[in-house]
């Protein structure tokens, strides 16, 4: 045999992709990509019934993962070098402020994806069982990513950074016994300066992305196990298609028991877990549905972190990332804002602090986490889950709306100015 | 489908890898790599000898800096300024002039932006030049560079700046604390001017606010004190300098060099006669000054001139703002003086030394130095404007002991006092008098009422 051929035997050891064989054993034997199933439904690619919104998520994780680590290169976390290190990364480091202009563009995206996704997963009710826990660990994804886009804003200590962190914390000591002690434990002080300026690195480049890889992995795995994702809804035939595929945890319509074969058949591990005889899991008919995930998922994948990565690059390359002046605790600006997706908090607190800054959001997360168990109604057809589709909406609509106000319509002394009206000295 | 979307990965491939080489490409084509190109030119036209002309050509570019621990900063500027300290670059053109008059001032101990401004860190023109956004020093104009001495030169002369030296003396005796602090002391009414250089505000607009308070901030309570042009433009320059920056021990001392000549200008000015004699002459209430420096270490002098009550707890001697080069003057006068010194500054003064000199000295030391004649002027005159308060300007007080007894003027000093009003539904007086109980010690305060009852003029119906 031809050394080289033995070597790359020895590698990918599996058989040519042409084959069939080949196409799955691609998945089943590579650590990497045995995530994925071998075979996927065919309806489950289609672009307009997930827009590819957790993979652009995922992808955007990765770049600020690749970009992140190369920051931290420059980066030391403690003022006012922090701030001149952003100065240094702008003017002499090569390539300097495209690499910052895509960790700070990428982590806005991330915020809007994480949130899209969430919406889309609404719509199409895919929380329903079995996926009610998957949902959950979503939501906590959504605050992780949050977490870590609010501890990143700090880092490069411009004025920009010092006040958005200065009332980002304020609205959360608004809590009722605990908010002080937690705003204090979070800032290492009671304000924010060089000990929080630390505690924001440690939990922005440790902590917060640990937490995120785990839960993601956990996220991944469930999807997988739960049967990839829920099967788009125009698909649904009858009642018995709406439920989910479910390989996994024995249910009510598919209880653990031996189906009616003969009695001395052996099951093997794999059938007892999920309760079915391995050759009778797939009818033809479903065969028929399902596509081998190489190239059909893999392409699509690619197709997609390709156009993440050159969109990223792209608005880089024109829009460099904002850097204010050294924060300087003596110089509010007027208004001090919050990070944009706090500015809807920041609206409601204007109103009340207490409600608006602890009982809405607190509410807000409680529900979020709450939907897959209050809402009973299985069935996933829009026009079977009217009120709560509305419900959601309004939500959606109300939160954007607060931002936009927040951002666009508040000056100084927090008073209602529309962007087209200029405040002379604004900045005093 | 599959085999176009093998394609369009393919494409969006490309277009990365195109993306990352035109930032490749932008990062690699930074100005000043032109300027430094362009300046390799100028340098090698002069260049008779081509072997020396294609290496100077060769030169690969690279960022010059001053990194200036002492100054925390780090200056880029001769990146592009690359015949700054080359005298053969007298008549090159910006940006690679030669800087003329560096004097000791050179820029590897300097750098340029702690004189000049700008942002020492940018690379590019109107970055480094700080006219972009979020940099709020951006470069001075020709007309103001001169404030930028005074950041150093903290106190004493001012080498070449003779309008910082003036009006450092102006502040003190014009009675600006009365209103604004400065390190700590003065009134509340107006800014905090401990920073004002650091807030940034155009030296136009300084100027301007100097010459009419209210036509550059409306609503202003600063009276107008009718400053010359020249008057305006030193107190801007000292504004400007007014930047509360830690300075590196290398830049703090050089500030100025103590001599016994500024110590002598310093004893007359604080007036340390009233209460200390030299030989015998002078005041008794204090101990004798004659050869202290050799009675004492200079530590123990400079503890007792920072603060005396540190050194004997209940000293009747008041503290003075004395800077570490003044203290160090002020020992090297005492160090050198002898009788004669001491009689010729008792036979200049005005009016003769009498016991209760000292308490009026230490009074009127405290009237001047927390800025009570800032409103109520150096002779207590008063006639600071003052809308809509009785008389419609500040009152004089060489009159108060008409009107008060000591203890009610003791009183409104502790406690302030809003003005009377003229017109009782007119608007507020801009200005009112402070209660000092939070500054000032009660000795401070019957000290000054000494001051002012020593002053106090019989009025003409005691004529009558």
């Amino acid at each position: 045999m031809n050394p080289i051929r033995e070597i790359w035997q020895s590698i990918v050891r599996r058989d040519p992709l042409s084959t069939d064989k080949g196409k799955s054993e691609l998945v089943f034997l590579n650590v990497w990509l045995h995530i994925h199933p071998a075979k996927v439904k065919r309806e489950n690619l289609k672009f307009r019934h997930s827009f590819y919104l957790g993979f652009i998520t995922f992808f955007l994780f990765l770049i600020l993962i690749t970009t992140g680590i190369a920051l931290m290169c420059y980066y030391r976390p403690y003022p006012p070098q922090a701030y001149q290190d952003m100065k240094d990364l702008q003017f002499v480091v090569f390539m300097g402020p495209f690499l910052r202009a895509m960790h700070r563009w990428a982590a806005h995206g991330m915020v809007v994806c994480v949130f899209l996704h969430m919406c889309r997963v609404f719509y199409t009710g895919s929380y329903k069982k079995p996926r009610q826990f998957n949902w959950v660990i979503g939501v906590l994804l959504l605050l992780l990513t949050l977490g870590l886009s609010f501890t990143g804003y700090l880092l490069p200590w411009d004025q920009l950074a010092y006040w958005a962190i200065t009332v980002g914390t304020n609205i959360g000591s608004y809590a009722p016994l605990v908010g002080g002690q937690l705003r204090e434990l979070l800032l290492g002080g009671h304000s924010v300066g060089e000990a929080a300026l630390l505690r924001f690195y440690v939990l922005h480049v440790a902590v917060l992305p640990s937490l995120l890889i785990l839960l993601t992995i956990v996220h991944f795995w469930r999807v997988r196990k739960d049967g990839g994702l829920s099967r788009p809804v125009w698909k649904l035939k009858a009642e018995k298609d709406a439920q989910l595929v479910t390989i996994g945890a024995p249910t009510e319509t598919a209880p653990l028991q031996a189906s009616a074969a003969s009695s001395n058949k052996t099951y093997g591990l794999m059938e007892v877990v999920t309760g079915k005889p391995i050759f009778e899991t797939v009818t033809p008919e479903e065969e028929e549905d399902t596509v081998f995930s190489y190239p059909y998922a893999f392409v699509r994948e690619a197709v997609t972190l390709m156009a993440t990565v050159t969109t990223i690059m792209l608005i880089s390359l024109f829009f460099s990332a904002p850097l204010e002046e050294l924060a300087n605790p003596a110089r509010t600006p007027n208004p001090a804002k919050a990070p944009w997706y706090f500015l809807g908090l920041q609206e409601l607190v204007s109103h009340s602090a207490l409600l608006g800054g602890v009982v809405a959001p607190g509410l807000m997360v409680l529900a979020l986490i709450a939907i897959p168990y209050l809402d009973r109604n299985p069935s996933r057809r829009p026009g079977e889950r009217k009120w709560i589709l509305w419900l959601f909406t309004f939500f959606v609509v109300a939160n954007l709306a607060l931002i936009v106000v927040g951002t666009f319509f508040r000056g100084p002394g927090w008073a209602l100015v529309p962007p087209w009206v200029h405040v002379v000295g604004g900045t005093e | 489908m599959e085999r176009r979307l093998q394609q369009v990965f393919f494409a969006l491939s490309l277009l990365a890898l195109a993306l990352i080489l035109a930032a490749a490409w932008q990062a690699n084509t930074p100005t000043w790599k032109t300027y430094q190109r362009n300046f390799l030119q100028l340098e090698a036209q002069g260049e008779p000898n081509a072997v020396t002309k294609t290496a100077v050509l060769a030169t690969p570019p690279e960022i010059h800096q001053v990194i200036l621990t002492g100054l925390q900063r780090v200056d880029r500027c001769t990146t592009c300024h690359l015949g700054a300290e080359d005298p053969t670059m007298k008549n090159a053109p910006e940006p690679f002039r030669y800087h003329a008059n560096l004097g000791p001032h050179i820029p590897s101990k300097f750098g340029c932006t702690i004189c000049h401004g700008g942002q020492g860190l940018a690379t590019d023109k109107n970055g480094a030049h700080g006219k972009v956004d979020f940099w709020s020093s951006p470069l001075l104009s020709r007309d103001y560079i001169r404030a930028s001495c005074g950041r150093c030169h903290k106190e004493g002369d001012v080498p070449g700046v003779p309008e910082l030296t003036e009006e450092r003396r102006l502040f003190e005796t014009q009675g600006c604390r009365g209103c604004h602090k400065l390190k700590g002391v003065g009134g509340s009414i107006g800014p905090d001017l401990t920073a004002e250089g650091a807030n940034h505000r155009a030296p136009e607009w300084l100027e301007g606010h100097f010459l009419a308070p209210n036509a550059v901030s409306s609503g202003s309570a600063m009276p107008n004190f009718h400053f010359s042009r020249a008057q305006a433009r030193a107190l801007t320059y000292y504004m400007l300098s007014l930047t509360s920056e830690e300075m590196g021990s290398y830049y703090s001392s050089v500030r100025l060099i103590p001599g016994p000549e500024y110590g002598r200008q310093l004893f007359v000015e604080k007036n340390c006669i009233a209460c200390h004699a030299m030989g015998g002459a002078g005041a008794k209430n204090g101990p004798d000054l004659l050869g202290v420096t050799t009675r004492h270490s200079p530590q123990w002098i400079d503890e007792q001139l920072v603060n005396p009550e540190l050194v004997y707890p209940g000293s009747s001697m008041p503290a003075y703002d004395l800077e570490v080069n003044a203290r160090k003057a002020l020992m090297a006068f005492l160090a050198s003086a002898t009788v004669e010194d001491a009689q010729l500054i008792l036979s200049r003064r005005t009016r003769a030394l009498t016991p209760a000199d000292v308490a009026i000295e230490a009074g009127k030391q405290d009237f001047a130095r927390f800025g009570c004649v800032g409103c109520h002027g150096t002779e207590l005159q008063g006639g600071v404007a003052n809308p809509n308060a009785q008389g419609g300007e500040v009152p004089s007080l060489l009159h108060v002991s008409d009107d008060y007894t000591k203890d009610e003027v003791i009183a409104i000093i502790r406690n302030g006092r809003a003005p009377p009003l003229e017109n009782t539904s007119g608007p507020t007086p801009p200005l009112y008098m402070p209660a000092w109980k939070t500054v000032l010690s009660d000795e401070d305060i019957h000290r000054i009422a000494d001051y002012l009852w020593s002053k106090q003029q019989k009025k003409e119906k005691d004529s009558w």
